[in-house]
């Protein structure tokens, strides 16, 4: 009996753990569909832009890499080349509640205004329920999902892993490249680079 | 590491005789210490003068707030490790930062690589047999220094150092000895020649086989380039008669397969060795 109890205590550790492991997001791999609620009030579902390019970015705005391209207006430009090319882009905050970056919808949407953003759209994710499950580490992380709703780029935002603004002209972005090439039919030569940036700064995490 | 020629004629080599003279009043081994968010740097001589043709040891010397960390060369999941720009007199070059063995920070999903409570960077600077003697150089370091605990705060310092040229065998500055004497502890060594290293690759991860003689409990591996190993992932380690074998997740990141595995161990005895060992293959390891 106490040996069934013992079973049964680890095929439901194991039934619980086995998601996680799933999801682990990577290139070359499905994006982990989600459902997300932005700024605006309104509802995302990733499912519904099959057929296009989404970029998601990873946002903090206390962050001094995040601050890097928005004092420069690098992200804000990145926005709107892209979306204007019928590239959907998903700013999502996975800062939990109390921590750097939080951000209400209001918060959000004057902080969007005031620096003149242009994503599709800023999702809220406080819980980090997105941001774990595309084990997103760093503000700004960028991933570019195909129109098949394949991952073809997680990383960084460019080469430059500074806070530095001086950084930014000169420097290879990564999201650029990656878009440029799949929009153009060729293969990213790019795919996958090491993220850099603030830490995320998920609920239950004191770092 | 960037070396960038003179910009100020007054940092360099000063003549004027009574400049000399507040020179030798002056304590020289370390000038006072910048501050930097939470912390504070300091550059440290350790040696009381600069020998024409030979090398002498410079420490970037940082003390920290409780909780607050700086990183390592490769700073893992997040971070950025610290930056030196030199501003050296001609004759003068300084060579690459020499770092400690750090500490894995972080929570499950995020680990990083660094170091908290204070650590002190080494960094040797060469002096060309054409310096010319009796003299005095004076030596600046721009830091460029990100500082974090669960949020990061960028610094910058400027540090300046003066220290005289003399032909003779440099000599030690016992006030800053101990300093030195601590940070190359802490430096990883070159692991000793009987001991071996083979790394498999096991598709999602690698195998690192070491043999050392002796039964090894603990070991942690870092990762000296970015993106080969999953820096959050738990380290396995078995232990086996004559060493043990530690399992490294690959990173998400690794797309294509490596070479060499390039890193710093640190063992159950507290020490660190440099790590740099072939990549081959599981089933010719079998």
């Amino acid at each position: 009996m106490k040996r069934f109890v013992i079973f049964s205590v680890l095929f439901v550790l194991g039934v619980l753990a086995a998601p996680l492991l799933i999801l682990a997001a990577k290139v070359g791999q499905p994006a982990p569909d989600f459902t997300g609620t932005a700024s605006n009030n309104q509802t995302y579902h990733l499912a519904d832009y099959h057929g296009k390019f989404v970029v998601l970015e990873w946002h903090n705005n206390g962050c001094p890499y995040t601050q890097k391209h928005y004092m420069s207006g690098n992200m804000q430009k990145l926005q709107k080349q892209w979306t204007a090319q019928g590239v959907v882009w998903f700013t999502i905050i996975s800062s939990a509640p109390g921590k750097q970056g939080y951000m209400d919808a209001n918060g959000e949407n004057n902080y969007i205004s005031k620096m003149g953003a242009a994503p599709t759209a800023a999702l809220l994710d406080p819980t980090g329920t997105i941001g774990h499950s595309y084990d997103a580490k760093t503000t700004p992380q960028m991933i570019v999902i195909n129109p098949q709703g394949v991952i073809v780029y997680d990383g960084a935002i460019d080469n430059r892993p500074t806070e530095d603004v001086r950084d930014i002209p000169g420097a290879t972005n990564y999201v650029n490249l990656a878009l440029g090439q799949a929009l153009a039919g060729k293969p990213i030569e790019t795919a996958a680079t090491r993220p850099y940036g603030c830490s995320v700064k998920y609920k239950g995490t004191w770092f | 590491m960037v070396f960038k020629p003179m910009r100020n004629p007054n940092l360099g080599l000063c003549f004027s005789p009574l400049f000399m003279l507040v020179l030798i009043l002056l304590p020289t081994a370390r000038a006072s210490a910048a501050s930097i968010p939470h912390g504070t740097v300091d550059l440290v001589a350790e040696n009381q003068w600069i020998a024409p043709g030979r090398q002498t040891y410079f420490g970037l010397n940082f003390h920290l707030e409780k909780v607050w960390h700086i990183y390592w060369v490769n700073p893992g999941d997040s971070g950025q490790p610290p930056r030196v720009v030199w501003h050296l007199p001609k004759g003068l070059s300084a060579g690459e930062i020499e770092w400690p063995a750090p500490r894995r920070l972080g929570t499950s999903t995020i680990v990083d690589f660094g170091y908290d409570d204070a650590v002190m960077l080494l960094v040797p600077v060469r002096a060309s047999s054409t310096l010319p003697a009796n003299q005095a150089a004076q030596l600046g370091a721009e830091i460029s220094v990100l500082v974090c605990r669960e949020i990061c705060i960028p610094g910058k310092a400027q540090l300046s150092l003066t220290l005289p040229i003399n032909s003779m065998p440099p000599e030690v500055d016992a006030r800053s000895s101990e300093l030195f004497t601590a940070a190359r502890k802490s430096l990883p060594r070159r692991a000793p020649r009987d001991w071996e290293f083979n790394v498999s690759d096991q598709k999602d991860s690698f195998v690192l086989t070491a043999k050392l003689a002796r039964k090894t409990t603990q070991a942690t591996f870092f990762p000296l380039e970015e993106s080969q190993v999953d820096n959050s992932a738990p380290q396995k380690v078995v232990p086996v008669a004559t060493g043990f074998q530690l399992t490294l997740r690959k990173s998400d990141q690794l797309l294509k397969p490596i070479k060499r595995l390039k890193g710093v161990l640190e063992l159950s005895w507290d020490q660190a060795y440099v790590i740099d060992a072939e990549v081959g293959d599981a089933l010719l390891a079998r």
